[in-house]
Protein backbone atom coordinates (compact mmCIF):
# COMPACT_ATOMS: atom_id res chain seq x y z
CA UNK A 1 0.00 0.00 0.00
CA UNK A 2 1.46 3.33 -1.06
CA UNK A 3 1.62 6.12 1.52
CA UNK A 4 -0.74 8.18 -0.65
CA UNK A 5 -3.34 6.61 -2.94
CA UNK A 6 -5.85 8.40 -5.11
CA UNK A 7 -8.39 6.13 -6.75
CA UNK A 8 -11.01 7.16 -9.30
CA UNK A 9 -11.28 10.57 -7.70
CA UNK A 10 -13.89 12.89 -9.13
CA UNK A 11 -15.19 16.21 -7.85
CA UNK A 12 -18.01 18.19 -9.30
CA UNK A 13 -18.85 21.75 -8.28
CA UNK A 14 -22.32 22.29 -9.67
CA UNK A 15 -22.02 21.81 -13.42
CA UNK A 16 -18.22 21.96 -13.40
CA UNK A 17 -16.32 18.65 -13.28
CA UNK A 18 -13.11 19.85 -11.65
CA UNK A 19 -11.52 16.42 -11.25
CA UNK A 20 -12.44 13.45 -13.38
CA UNK A 21 -11.62 9.88 -12.45
CA UNK A 22 -8.09 10.59 -11.22
CA UNK A 23 -5.91 7.76 -9.96
CA UNK A 24 -2.26 7.84 -8.88
CA UNK A 25 0.07 6.82 -6.05
CA UNK A 26 2.78 8.76 -4.26
CA UNK A 27 5.76 6.70 -3.17
CA UNK A 28 7.77 7.02 0.02
CA UNK A 29 11.33 8.22 -0.31
CA UNK A 30 10.61 10.18 -3.49
CA UNK A 31 9.64 13.71 -4.43
CA UNK A 32 6.65 13.78 -6.76
CA UNK A 33 5.76 16.87 -8.75
CA UNK A 34 2.07 17.51 -9.26
CA UNK A 35 1.81 19.51 -12.45
CA UNK A 36 -0.92 21.02 -14.53
CA UNK A 37 -2.06 24.31 -16.02
CA UNK A 38 -4.18 26.78 -14.07
CA UNK A 39 -7.60 25.32 -13.43
CA UNK A 40 -6.43 21.77 -14.07
CA UNK A 41 -7.76 20.53 -10.74
CA UNK A 42 -4.54 20.33 -8.75
CA UNK A 43 -5.74 22.31 -5.74
CA UNK A 44 -9.07 20.48 -5.73
CA UNK A 45 -7.24 17.15 -5.76
CA UNK A 46 -4.95 18.16 -2.91
CA UNK A 47 -7.88 19.47 -0.88
CA UNK A 48 -9.84 16.26 -1.46
CA UNK A 49 -6.81 14.35 -0.23
CA UNK A 50 -6.66 16.51 2.89
CA UNK A 51 -10.34 16.17 3.72
CA UNK A 52 -11.08 19.83 3.01
CA UNK A 53 -13.24 19.01 0.01
CA UNK A 54 -15.64 16.09 -0.17
CA UNK A 55 -15.08 13.96 -3.31
CA UNK A 56 -18.08 13.33 -5.52
CA UNK A 57 -16.77 9.83 -6.14
CA UNK A 58 -13.57 7.92 -5.50
CA UNK A 59 -11.14 7.96 -2.62
CA UNK A 60 -7.96 9.65 -1.53
CA UNK A 61 -6.19 7.95 1.36
CA UNK A 62 -3.04 7.78 3.46
CA UNK A 63 -2.05 4.13 4.05
CA UNK A 64 -5.64 3.25 3.32
CA UNK A 65 -7.21 5.80 5.67
CA UNK A 66 -8.99 9.03 4.91
CA UNK A 67 -7.47 12.18 6.38
CA UNK A 68 -10.40 12.64 8.78
CA UNK A 69 -9.83 9.12 10.12
CA UNK A 70 -6.19 9.68 11.07
CA UNK A 71 -5.69 9.69 14.84
CA UNK A 72 -2.97 12.32 14.80
CA UNK A 73 -3.19 13.87 11.35
CA UNK A 74 -0.27 16.26 11.82
CA UNK A 75 2.03 13.35 12.68
CA UNK A 76 1.05 11.62 9.46
CA UNK A 77 0.63 14.48 6.99
CA UNK A 78 2.10 17.97 6.83
CA UNK A 79 0.55 20.35 4.34
CA UNK A 80 1.32 23.81 3.00
CA UNK A 81 -1.51 25.16 0.90
CA UNK A 82 -1.45 28.19 -1.31
CA UNK A 83 -4.05 30.19 0.58
CA UNK A 84 -2.88 29.29 4.07
CA UNK A 85 -3.08 32.23 6.39
CA UNK A 86 -2.44 33.12 9.99
CA UNK A 87 -4.10 35.32 12.59
CA UNK A 88 -2.25 38.62 12.19
CA UNK A 89 -2.32 39.35 15.90
CA UNK A 90 -0.64 36.13 16.96
CA UNK A 91 3.11 35.53 17.01
CA UNK A 92 4.64 32.72 14.97
CA UNK A 93 5.72 30.92 18.11
CA UNK A 94 2.21 31.00 19.54
CA UNK A 95 0.72 29.91 16.23
CA UNK A 96 2.95 26.84 16.28
CA UNK A 97 2.25 26.24 19.96
CA UNK A 98 -1.47 26.11 19.23
CA UNK A 99 -0.79 23.49 16.55
CA UNK A 100 1.51 21.61 18.91
CA UNK A 101 -1.20 21.44 21.56
CA UNK A 102 -3.80 20.37 19.01
CA UNK A 103 -1.58 17.65 17.60
CA UNK A 104 -0.15 16.59 20.97
CA UNK A 105 3.43 17.45 20.03
CA UNK A 106 5.99 18.70 22.57
CA UNK A 107 6.80 22.42 22.58
CA UNK A 108 10.42 21.52 21.83
CA UNK A 109 9.27 20.77 18.28
CA UNK A 110 8.19 24.41 17.96
CA UNK A 111 11.71 25.65 18.61
CA UNK A 112 13.13 22.97 16.32
CA UNK A 113 10.98 23.79 13.28
CA UNK A 114 11.43 27.52 13.79
CA UNK A 115 15.17 26.93 13.58
CA UNK A 116 14.75 24.66 10.55
CA UNK A 117 13.00 27.41 8.58
CA UNK A 118 15.14 30.27 9.88
CA UNK A 119 12.43 32.08 11.84
CA UNK A 120 13.85 31.84 15.36
CA UNK A 121 14.69 35.51 15.61
CA UNK A 122 11.29 36.62 14.29
CA UNK A 123 9.32 33.99 16.23
CA UNK A 124 7.96 36.41 18.83
CA UNK A 125 6.81 39.02 16.34
CA UNK A 126 3.19 39.16 15.27
CA UNK A 127 2.58 37.45 11.94
CA UNK A 128 0.75 40.52 10.67
CA UNK A 129 4.14 42.15 10.19
CA UNK A 130 5.70 39.26 8.29
CA UNK A 131 6.77 39.38 4.66
CA UNK A 132 5.33 36.87 2.19
CA UNK A 133 8.50 34.81 2.36
CA UNK A 134 8.35 34.69 6.15
CA UNK A 135 4.72 33.58 6.03
CA UNK A 136 5.66 30.84 3.61
CA UNK A 137 8.42 29.67 5.94
CA UNK A 138 5.97 29.68 8.85
CA UNK A 139 3.59 27.54 6.81
CA UNK A 140 6.39 25.09 6.16
CA UNK A 141 7.32 25.08 9.84
CA UNK A 142 3.72 24.24 10.69
CA UNK A 143 3.75 21.39 8.18
CA UNK A 144 6.96 19.97 9.66
CA UNK A 145 5.83 20.30 13.27
CA UNK A 146 4.59 16.73 13.61
CA UNK A 147 7.59 15.28 11.71
CA UNK A 148 5.07 13.80 9.28
CA UNK A 149 5.51 10.81 6.98
CA UNK A 150 3.88 12.64 4.08
CA UNK A 151 4.50 16.23 2.99
CA UNK A 152 2.08 17.96 0.66
CA UNK A 153 3.09 21.39 -0.62
CA UNK A 154 1.10 23.61 -2.95
CA UNK A 155 3.34 26.20 -4.64
CA UNK A 156 5.88 26.13 -1.78
CA UNK A 157 8.33 28.54 -3.41
CA UNK A 158 5.80 31.39 -3.56
CA UNK A 159 7.34 34.43 -1.97
CA UNK A 160 10.76 32.86 -1.51
CA UNK A 161 13.87 34.60 -2.80
CA UNK A 162 16.48 32.61 -4.78
CA UNK A 163 18.37 31.45 -1.67
CA UNK A 164 15.01 30.45 -0.22
CA UNK A 165 14.15 28.45 -3.31
CA UNK A 166 17.49 26.63 -3.09
CA UNK A 167 16.80 25.97 0.58
CA UNK A 168 13.35 24.61 -0.27
CA UNK A 169 14.82 22.29 -2.88
CA UNK A 170 17.25 20.95 -0.29
CA UNK A 171 14.45 20.52 2.22
CA UNK A 172 12.36 18.47 -0.17
CA UNK A 173 15.27 16.22 -1.09
CA UNK A 174 16.25 15.80 2.56
CA UNK A 175 12.71 14.80 3.51
CA UNK A 176 12.60 12.26 0.69
CA UNK A 177 16.01 10.94 1.72
CA UNK A 178 14.54 10.30 5.17
CA UNK A 179 11.92 8.10 3.58
CA UNK A 180 9.10 10.64 3.49
CA UNK A 181 6.63 10.81 0.64
CA UNK A 182 6.72 14.35 -0.76
CA UNK A 183 4.11 15.76 -3.14
CA UNK A 184 4.81 19.20 -4.59
CA UNK A 185 2.37 21.11 -6.72
CA UNK A 186 4.04 23.84 -8.74
CA UNK A 187 3.81 25.89 -11.91
CA UNK A 188 7.59 26.40 -12.04
CA UNK A 189 8.59 23.59 -14.36
CA UNK A 190 12.28 24.40 -14.30
CA UNK A 191 12.24 24.35 -10.53
CA UNK A 192 10.24 21.10 -10.50
CA UNK A 193 12.75 19.49 -12.83
CA UNK A 194 15.55 20.12 -10.34
CA UNK A 195 13.58 18.86 -7.34
CA UNK A 196 11.47 15.87 -8.28
CA UNK A 197 11.86 12.20 -9.04
CA UNK A 198 8.35 11.50 -10.32
CA UNK A 199 5.58 13.60 -11.80
CA UNK A 200 1.83 13.43 -12.00
CA UNK A 201 0.50 15.62 -14.79
CA UNK A 202 -3.15 16.57 -15.00
CA UNK A 203 -5.13 18.79 -17.31
CA UNK A 204 -8.83 19.65 -17.26
CA UNK A 205 -9.21 17.38 -14.26
CA UNK A 206 -7.84 14.30 -15.99
CA UNK A 207 -4.58 12.41 -15.67
CA UNK A 208 -2.18 13.03 -18.58
CA UNK A 209 0.90 11.29 -17.33
CA UNK A 210 2.32 9.60 -14.25
CA UNK A 211 5.81 8.24 -13.76
CA UNK A 212 9.40 9.36 -13.60
CA UNK A 213 10.16 12.85 -14.82
CA UNK A 214 12.20 11.44 -17.67
CA UNK A 215 9.52 9.07 -18.89
CA UNK A 216 6.66 11.53 -18.68
CA UNK A 217 8.23 14.78 -19.81
CA UNK A 218 11.54 13.75 -21.34
CA UNK A 219 13.61 15.81 -18.90
CA UNK A 220 14.55 19.44 -18.95
CA UNK A 221 15.97 20.66 -22.24
CA UNK A 222 16.01 17.00 -23.34
CA UNK A 223 17.41 16.13 -26.74
CA UNK A 224 15.08 14.26 -29.04
CA UNK A 225 15.98 12.99 -32.50
CA UNK A 226 13.32 12.67 -35.17
CA UNK A 227 14.06 9.98 -37.75
CA UNK A 228 12.30 8.49 -40.76
CA UNK A 229 13.53 5.22 -42.19
CA UNK A 230 12.65 2.86 -45.03
CA UNK A 231 12.06 0.16 -42.44
CA UNK A 232 10.79 1.74 -39.22
CA UNK A 233 10.23 -1.57 -37.48
CA UNK A 234 13.78 -2.82 -38.10
CA UNK A 235 15.19 0.53 -36.98
CA UNK A 236 13.01 0.45 -33.87
CA UNK A 237 14.32 -3.00 -32.93
CA UNK A 238 17.90 -1.91 -33.50
CA UNK A 239 17.50 1.25 -31.41
CA UNK A 240 15.82 -0.61 -28.58
CA UNK A 241 18.58 -3.24 -28.63
CA UNK A 242 21.04 -0.37 -28.25
CA UNK A 243 19.16 0.80 -25.12
CA UNK A 244 17.18 3.68 -26.61
CA UNK A 245 13.51 4.48 -26.08
CA UNK A 246 11.56 4.81 -29.31
CA UNK A 247 8.21 6.55 -29.78
CA UNK A 248 6.15 6.71 -32.94
CA UNK A 249 5.31 10.19 -34.12
CA UNK A 250 3.30 10.63 -37.28
CA UNK A 251 5.09 8.88 -40.13
CA UNK A 252 8.39 8.68 -38.27
CA UNK A 253 10.02 7.93 -34.96
CA UNK A 254 11.19 10.01 -32.00
CA UNK A 255 14.20 8.89 -29.99
CA UNK A 256 14.41 10.85 -26.70
CA UNK A 257 17.86 11.37 -25.23
CA UNK A 258 19.74 10.37 -28.39
CA UNK A 259 21.65 12.61 -30.78
CA UNK A 260 21.27 12.33 -34.56
CA UNK A 261 24.80 10.91 -34.69
CA UNK A 262 23.92 8.12 -32.27
CA UNK A 263 20.79 7.24 -34.21
CA UNK A 264 22.74 7.34 -37.46
CA UNK A 265 25.35 4.91 -36.11
CA UNK A 266 22.69 2.46 -34.95
CA UNK A 267 20.90 2.68 -38.31
CA UNK A 268 24.17 2.16 -40.18
CA UNK A 269 25.13 -0.85 -38.10
CA UNK A 270 21.66 -2.35 -38.68
CA UNK A 271 21.76 -1.63 -42.41
CA UNK A 272 18.64 0.53 -42.31
CA UNK A 273 18.39 3.33 -44.86
CA UNK A 274 17.30 6.68 -43.42
CA UNK A 275 15.00 9.10 -45.20
CA UNK A 276 15.17 11.86 -42.63
CA UNK A 277 17.27 12.59 -39.51
CA UNK A 278 17.15 15.73 -37.36
CA UNK A 279 17.65 16.86 -33.75
CA UNK A 280 14.52 18.09 -32.05
CA UNK A 281 15.31 19.91 -28.84
CA UNK A 282 12.17 19.81 -26.74
CA UNK A 283 12.09 21.88 -23.67
CA UNK A 284 10.31 20.81 -20.55
CA UNK A 285 7.74 23.50 -21.21
CA UNK A 286 7.06 22.18 -24.69
CA UNK A 287 6.74 18.65 -23.38
CA UNK A 288 4.38 19.82 -20.68
CA UNK A 289 2.28 21.82 -23.12
CA UNK A 290 2.14 18.89 -25.53
CA UNK A 291 1.06 16.56 -22.75
CA UNK A 292 -1.60 18.85 -21.33
CA UNK A 293 -2.88 19.92 -24.71
CA UNK A 294 -2.57 23.59 -23.80
CA UNK A 295 -1.90 26.15 -26.57
CA UNK A 296 1.46 27.87 -26.56
CA UNK A 297 1.56 31.65 -26.07
CA UNK B 1 -11.14 16.78 22.96
CA UNK B 2 -8.98 18.06 25.81
CA UNK B 3 -6.21 18.94 23.34
CA UNK B 4 -8.68 20.85 21.19
CA UNK B 5 -10.05 22.70 24.20
CA UNK B 6 -6.54 23.60 25.42
CA UNK B 7 -5.65 24.78 21.92
CA UNK B 8 -8.72 27.02 21.72
CA UNK B 9 -7.97 28.51 25.14
CA UNK B 10 -4.39 29.13 24.00
CA UNK B 11 -5.74 30.89 20.90
CA UNK B 12 -7.80 33.15 23.18
CA UNK B 13 -4.78 33.97 25.34
CA UNK B 14 -2.47 34.76 22.44
CA UNK B 15 -4.34 37.57 20.72
CA UNK B 16 -5.55 40.88 22.05
CA UNK B 17 -9.24 40.29 21.28
CA UNK B 18 -10.16 38.85 24.68
CA UNK B 19 -8.27 41.52 26.62
CA UNK B 20 -9.79 44.26 24.46
CA UNK B 21 -13.31 43.01 25.04
CA UNK B 22 -12.70 42.67 28.78
CA UNK B 23 -11.47 46.25 28.76
CA UNK B 24 -14.40 47.67 26.84
CA UNK B 25 -16.97 45.68 28.80
CA UNK B 26 -15.40 46.71 32.09
CA UNK B 27 -15.23 50.34 31.06
CA UNK B 28 -18.87 50.53 30.04
CA UNK B 29 -20.11 48.60 33.06
CA UNK B 30 -18.03 50.76 35.43
CA UNK B 31 -19.33 53.90 33.75
CA UNK B 32 -22.91 52.86 34.41
CA UNK B 33 -22.23 51.91 38.03
CA UNK B 34 -20.16 55.02 38.77
CA UNK B 35 -22.61 57.45 37.19
CA UNK B 36 -25.57 55.77 38.85
CA UNK B 37 -23.82 55.76 42.18
CA UNK B 38 -22.79 59.41 41.96
CA UNK B 39 -25.92 60.87 40.46
CA UNK B 40 -28.68 58.97 42.27
CA UNK B 41 -30.29 60.33 45.41
CA UNK B 42 -30.87 56.88 46.75
CA UNK B 43 -30.21 53.32 45.65
CA UNK B 44 -32.02 50.51 47.42
CA UNK B 45 -30.14 47.22 47.83
CA UNK B 46 -32.44 45.44 45.37
CA UNK B 47 -31.79 48.16 42.76
CA UNK B 48 -28.06 47.85 43.34
CA UNK B 49 -28.30 44.12 42.72
CA UNK B 50 -29.94 44.79 39.37
CA UNK B 51 -27.19 47.29 38.58
CA UNK B 52 -24.56 44.59 39.11
CA UNK B 53 -26.02 42.26 36.51
CA UNK B 54 -23.54 43.87 34.07
CA UNK B 55 -25.86 43.87 31.07
CA UNK B 56 -23.17 44.90 28.59
CA UNK B 57 -21.07 41.91 29.55
CA UNK B 58 -23.45 39.34 28.14
CA UNK B 59 -23.51 41.08 24.79
CA UNK B 60 -19.73 41.39 24.62
CA UNK B 61 -19.28 37.75 25.53
CA UNK B 62 -21.64 36.70 22.76
CA UNK B 63 -19.69 38.89 20.35
CA UNK B 64 -16.47 37.31 21.60
CA UNK B 65 -17.82 33.90 20.66
CA UNK B 66 -18.94 35.19 17.26
CA UNK B 67 -15.52 36.69 16.59
CA UNK B 68 -13.75 33.57 17.77
CA UNK B 69 -15.57 31.38 15.27
CA UNK B 70 -16.38 33.66 12.33
CA UNK B 71 -12.90 35.12 12.63
CA UNK B 72 -11.52 31.82 11.32
CA UNK B 73 -13.08 32.73 7.96
CA UNK B 74 -12.23 36.40 8.21
CA UNK B 75 -8.53 35.68 8.73
CA UNK B 76 -8.62 32.64 6.40
CA UNK B 77 -7.32 30.44 9.18
CA UNK B 78 -10.19 27.95 8.91
CA UNK B 79 -8.22 25.73 6.50
CA UNK B 80 -5.30 25.37 8.89
CA UNK B 81 -7.66 24.88 11.82
CA UNK B 82 -9.56 22.08 10.08
CA UNK B 83 -6.32 20.44 8.92
CA UNK B 84 -5.19 20.33 12.54
CA UNK B 85 -8.63 19.22 13.78
CA UNK B 86 -10.45 17.50 10.90
CA UNK B 87 -13.43 16.43 13.04
CA UNK B 88 -15.38 19.64 12.50
CA UNK B 89 -18.09 18.94 15.06
CA UNK B 90 -15.55 18.29 17.80
CA UNK B 91 -13.78 21.45 16.76
CA UNK B 92 -16.96 23.48 17.14
CA UNK B 93 -17.77 21.82 20.47
CA UNK B 94 -14.27 22.64 21.75
CA UNK B 95 -14.69 26.26 20.70
CA UNK B 96 -18.06 26.44 22.44
CA UNK B 97 -16.55 25.12 25.66
CA UNK B 98 -13.57 27.45 25.37
CA UNK B 99 -15.70 30.52 24.84
CA UNK B 100 -18.04 29.47 27.63
CA UNK B 101 -14.97 29.42 29.88
CA UNK B 102 -13.77 32.74 28.48
CA UNK B 103 -17.20 34.21 29.10
CA UNK B 104 -17.09 32.98 32.69
CA UNK B 105 -13.73 34.66 33.24
CA UNK B 106 -14.80 37.92 31.59
CA UNK B 107 -17.99 38.02 33.63
CA UNK B 108 -16.11 37.22 36.85
CA UNK B 109 -13.64 40.06 36.26
CA UNK B 110 -16.33 42.61 35.38
CA UNK B 111 -18.88 41.61 37.99
CA UNK B 112 -16.43 41.51 40.90
CA UNK B 113 -14.86 44.82 39.83
CA UNK B 114 -18.14 46.70 39.54
CA UNK B 115 -19.34 45.23 42.84
CA UNK B 116 -16.21 46.44 44.61
CA UNK B 117 -16.32 49.88 43.00
CA UNK B 118 -20.06 50.13 43.51
CA UNK B 119 -19.79 49.16 47.16
CA UNK B 120 -17.15 51.85 47.72
CA UNK B 121 -19.28 54.55 46.07
CA UNK B 122 -22.48 53.48 47.79
CA UNK B 123 -20.75 53.40 51.16
CA UNK B 124 -19.26 56.85 50.58
CA UNK B 125 -22.69 58.19 49.74
CA UNK B 126 -24.31 56.53 52.74
CA UNK B 127 -26.49 54.08 50.80
CA UNK B 128 -27.59 50.85 52.41
CA UNK B 129 -25.11 48.04 51.74
CA UNK B 130 -26.11 45.13 49.54
CA UNK B 131 -26.13 41.89 51.54
CA UNK B 132 -23.30 39.52 50.63
CA UNK B 133 -25.81 36.78 49.86
CA UNK B 134 -27.43 39.01 47.25
CA UNK B 135 -24.05 39.77 45.70
CA UNK B 136 -23.25 36.07 45.54
CA UNK B 137 -26.63 35.43 43.95
CA UNK B 138 -25.97 38.06 41.26
CA UNK B 139 -22.49 36.67 40.64
CA UNK B 140 -23.47 33.05 39.98
CA UNK B 141 -26.36 34.10 37.73
CA UNK B 142 -24.01 36.36 35.74
CA UNK B 143 -21.54 33.50 35.39
CA UNK B 144 -24.20 31.09 34.12
CA UNK B 145 -25.41 33.62 31.54
CA UNK B 146 -21.82 34.37 30.53
CA UNK B 147 -21.02 30.72 29.87
CA UNK B 148 -24.21 30.18 27.88
CA UNK B 149 -23.97 33.28 25.68
CA UNK B 150 -20.28 32.60 25.01
CA UNK B 151 -21.14 29.16 23.63
CA UNK B 152 -24.10 30.56 21.71
CA UNK B 153 -21.89 33.20 20.10
CA UNK B 154 -19.68 30.45 18.68
CA UNK B 155 -22.74 28.71 17.23
CA UNK B 156 -23.93 31.94 15.62
CA UNK B 157 -20.48 32.59 14.19
CA UNK B 158 -20.24 29.03 12.86
CA UNK B 159 -23.60 29.25 11.12
CA UNK B 160 -23.21 32.68 9.57
CA UNK B 161 -19.39 32.58 9.00
CA UNK B 162 -19.30 36.24 7.92
CA UNK B 163 -18.02 38.10 10.96
CA UNK B 164 -19.59 41.45 10.10
CA UNK B 165 -22.99 39.93 9.32
CA UNK B 166 -22.90 37.89 12.52
CA UNK B 167 -21.94 40.85 14.73
CA UNK B 168 -24.54 43.12 13.17
CA UNK B 169 -27.10 40.34 13.43
CA UNK B 170 -26.47 39.87 17.14
CA UNK B 171 -26.72 43.62 17.78
CA UNK B 172 -29.96 43.91 15.81
CA UNK B 173 -31.38 40.90 17.59
CA UNK B 174 -30.46 42.26 21.00
CA UNK B 175 -31.30 45.93 20.56
CA UNK B 176 -34.11 45.87 18.01
CA UNK B 177 -35.82 42.55 17.42
CA UNK B 178 -36.17 41.23 20.94
CA UNK B 179 -37.27 44.58 22.46
CA UNK B 180 -39.76 45.01 19.61
CA UNK B 181 -40.99 41.47 20.11
CA UNK B 182 -41.63 42.22 23.76
CA UNK B 183 -43.97 44.97 22.74
CA UNK B 184 -45.81 42.70 20.32
CA UNK B 185 -45.68 39.30 22.02
CA UNK B 186 -44.09 39.41 25.48
CA UNK B 187 -44.73 35.72 26.13
CA UNK B 188 -42.60 34.94 23.07
CA UNK B 189 -39.95 37.58 23.75
CA UNK B 190 -38.96 36.02 27.08
CA UNK B 191 -37.55 33.05 25.11
CA UNK B 192 -35.15 35.28 23.17
CA UNK B 193 -31.49 34.29 23.29
CA UNK B 194 -29.88 37.72 23.83
CA UNK B 195 -32.21 39.42 26.33
CA UNK B 196 -35.30 37.35 27.10
CA UNK B 197 -33.90 34.09 28.43
CA UNK B 198 -30.79 35.67 30.05
CA UNK B 199 -33.11 38.01 31.96
CA UNK B 200 -34.87 34.94 33.33
CA UNK B 201 -31.60 33.43 34.56
CA UNK B 202 -30.54 36.73 36.10
CA UNK B 203 -34.03 37.25 37.56
CA UNK B 204 -34.29 40.84 36.31
CA UNK B 205 -37.18 42.60 34.67
CA UNK B 206 -35.21 43.63 31.63
CA UNK B 207 -38.24 44.79 29.72
CA UNK B 208 -39.73 46.63 32.66
CA UNK B 209 -42.13 45.81 35.46
CA UNK B 210 -44.66 44.31 33.03
CA UNK B 211 -42.27 41.62 31.91
CA UNK B 212 -42.76 38.13 33.29
CA UNK B 213 -39.38 36.44 32.80
CA UNK B 214 -38.95 32.71 32.77
CA UNK B 215 -37.76 31.00 35.92
CA UNK B 216 -33.96 30.59 36.06
CA UNK B 217 -34.24 26.84 35.46
CA UNK B 218 -36.57 27.19 32.49
CA UNK B 219 -34.48 30.04 31.06
CA UNK B 220 -31.32 27.94 31.34
CA UNK B 221 -33.01 25.12 29.43
CA UNK B 222 -34.16 27.58 26.78
CA UNK B 223 -30.61 28.87 26.35
CA UNK B 224 -29.29 25.31 26.11
CA UNK B 225 -31.93 24.71 23.46
CA UNK B 226 -30.73 27.73 21.49
CA UNK B 227 -27.14 26.48 21.72
CA UNK B 228 -28.18 23.00 20.57
CA UNK B 229 -30.15 24.47 17.67
CA UNK B 230 -27.26 26.59 16.42
CA UNK B 231 -24.81 23.73 16.99
CA UNK B 232 -26.96 21.40 14.89
CA UNK B 233 -27.55 23.89 12.09
CA UNK B 234 -23.94 25.05 12.00
CA UNK B 235 -22.73 21.47 12.26
CA UNK B 236 -24.68 20.39 9.19
CA UNK B 237 -23.37 23.37 7.24
CA UNK B 238 -19.81 22.95 8.48
CA UNK B 239 -19.59 19.27 7.62
CA UNK B 240 -20.90 19.83 4.10
CA UNK B 241 -18.83 22.91 3.43
CA UNK B 242 -16.05 22.45 0.89
CA UNK B 243 -13.05 24.51 1.98
CA UNK B 244 -11.77 25.67 -1.40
Amino acid sequence: MAPVEVRDLSKRFGSVLAVNNLSFDIKAGRVTGFLGPNGAGKSTTLRALLGLVRPSTGTATFDGRHYEELERPSAKVGAVLEDASFHPGRTARNHLRVLAVTGDHPFERVDAVLADVGLTEAADRRVGGYSMGMRQRLGIAAALLGDPEVLILDEPTNGLDPPGIVWMRGLLRAQAARGRAVLVSSHLLAEVAQSVDDVVVISRGELRGHGTLESVLGGDEGLVTAVRAQDDERLTRALQAAGHTVKRSGDGLLVPGASPEQVGVVAGDAGVYLVGLAAQTRSLEQAFLALTGEATS
Amino acid sequence: MSNLLRAELLKLRTTRTFVALVGVSLLLSLLVVVLTGLLSDRIAPEDASDLFTADFTGLFIMLLGVIGMAGEWRHRTITGTVLAAPDRLRLMAAKMLAYAAAGLLLSLIVTVTIMVVGAIIFSARGFEAVPFSDLADVLWRNLVVAALVGALGVGIGALLRNQVVAIVGVLILGFVIEPALFGLAPDVARFGPTQGAPSGIQDIEFFGEESDPLSPGAATLVMLGWIALFFAAAGVRLRRHDLV
